[in-house]
């Protein structure tokens, strides 16, 4: 150890390069893998991350309280005109609430009429956001409940008003969900009133925008974004949000769901989904019958 | 100070990864593993071994979502190239480190989009990346004052003696 040390750096070079090589050839590796067989690698990803981001929790949730607790502060600043806001809102809102009572009575008397029977199996369970997606090319959060809550890949998860996601990656204590504003998020969707069939298609933008609509001019800012149910991707009918053009004229949807306060997320319990066995018959999967196309005269009852 | 590289590299992952809001926004955040490696690789190489720097980088391609290797792997080869610099850098001032500290970024935020393109993986968009390029630039100097007042860790002076008293 103590003889000379200008020898000794001489023997650690090669070493030290060997090292770099391998290094670099098991980075390479693993990217080459990811892009063979993607689902693989993802799983340990999602393994990973269930390792490791529990862990950050305990420090995670004092300094999300602290930097809330700062922007509240600075919107207290502008609390008495707030205050004036919202009792001209309440105002409105109680005028609204009769209206609802009514209706509410009405659909009672109606459903009770029909004797409907609501799909019991739409049930959920609640789960609390970890972390966000950290990266600003993916928009992702992490929820507290995995596998072991009896969590699949596919189910759809909203917060208490609309549509936030899909559940895509799960491990056994945490899962991903993909939200509706991720480049990759593709879902079908209905617009009411005119029942005009057409894809959310996120684009890493708040507001997402609508593609294949057949005809736009019945689509007016305002209108309701529903999701659809077609393809089996979701159940039919959870708020997505509304129709807002922007200055472009481009059609997008103004999100229902509070993305900039995302906390407790509802993972709804979807019925499990046709299993695809066959890659050629995918598109005609219910026997015979074929599929509805792109709305036209789909029944009411879809 | 190797363990100190592991606890700074988990704490920028935690800022990172904090759920402060799902809105996207329209500017990108720096990439301030990149940023660090890159400036303690200048100051201590030894401080940063090859094995150790592979691991954060990967770890953070998985926790952050990218394509796992290969922005670690692009990122391995620019620190080597720094610490094979170090000798050359830790003479002259400021101006050159960052300017290589640009080149290098620049250089590998092009590989990265190109390798990408030809394994036609789904990309980012430009925009946000070159921003997040740009702002990494702009937080470099705030990195360096960082690394050198509050964690210490600076350039080598002639004369100096590693732990068991050899040359580096």
């Amino acid at each position: 150890m103590a003889n000379n040390r200008s020898n000794n750096q001489d023997y650690t070079r090669p070493l030290r390069r060997l090292i770099l090589v391998v290094v670099s050839l098991v980075l390479l590796a693993t990217f080459l893998v990811w892009r063979i067989d993607s689902p693989r690698v993802e799983r340990f990803r999602a393994q990973v991350t269930d390792r490791i981001v529990p862990n950050f929790d305990w420090a995670m949730a004092p300094v999300t309280g602290t930097v809330n607790l700062f922007r509240d502060y600075q919107s207290y600043n502008r609390i008495a005109e707030q205050n004036q806001e919202l009792r001209r809102e309440l105002r409105k809102m109680q005028s609204w609430k009769e209206a609802a009572l009514q209706l509410e009575q009405e659909n009672a008397r109606l459903l009770d009429l029909n004797s409907v029977r609501l799909d019991p199996r739409l049930t959920f369970i609640t789960g609390v956001v970890l972390a966000d997606s950290g990266s600003p090319f993916r928009q992702s959060v992490l929820l507290n409940v995995g596998a072991r809550d009896g969590l699949v890949d596919g189910w759809a998860t909203m917060d208490g008003i609309g549509l936030v996601g899909r559940i895509s990656g799960v491990a056994k204590n945490t899962s991903r969900v993909i939200l509706l504003t991720d480049a990759s998020s593709r879902i079908p969707v209905t617009i009411q009133p005119s029942g005009q069939r057409a894809i959310v298609a996120g684009d890493n933008s708040a507001a997402p925008p609508i593609d294949f609509i057949e005809s736009p001019d019945l689509v007016r800012p305002g209108d309701r974004v529903v999701s659809s149910g077609d393809g089996a991707v979701f159940p039919a009918g959870l708020v997505i949000g509304q129709v807002a053009a922007d200055p472009g004229g481009r059609l997008r949807v103004r999100l229902a769901a509070d993305y900039e306060r995302l906390k407790f997320l509802r993972v709804l319990r979807s019925h499990p989904t046709e299993p695809v066995t066959d890659t050629a018959n995918i598109l005609t999967a219910n026997d015979g019958k074929p599929a509805p196309e792109n709305g036209e005269e789909v029944p009411a009852s879809e | 100070m190797r363990g100190w590289f592991v606890v700074l590299g988990l704490a920028t992952l935690f800022t990172h990864l904090l759920p402060l809001s799902a809105m996207s926004r329209p500017w990108a955040t720096p990439d301030l593993m990149l940023g660090f490696a890159f400036a303690w690789s200048v100051r201590k190489p030894v401080y940063v071994p090859v094995i150790l720097l592979g691991l954060m980088l990967l770890l953070s391609d998985l926790l952050l979502q990218r394509p796992p290797g290969l922005w670690a792997f692009l990122g391995l080869l620019c620190c080597e190239n720094l610490q094979s610099r170090a000798k050359r850098l830790r003479a002259s001032n400021f101006a050159a480190e960052w300017a290589t500290v640009i080149a290098l970024l620049v250089g590998t935020t092009i590989l990265y989009r190109i390798i990408l393109a030809i394994l036609l993986v789904e990309q980012p968009n430009l925009g946000s990346q070159l921003i997040q390029t740009i702002t990494t630039i702009l937080y470099y100097p705030v990195i360096v004052f960082a690394t050198h007042v509050l964690m210490g860790v600076r350039k080598g002076v002639p004369g100096d003696m590693d732990a068991r008293g050899g040359r580096i």
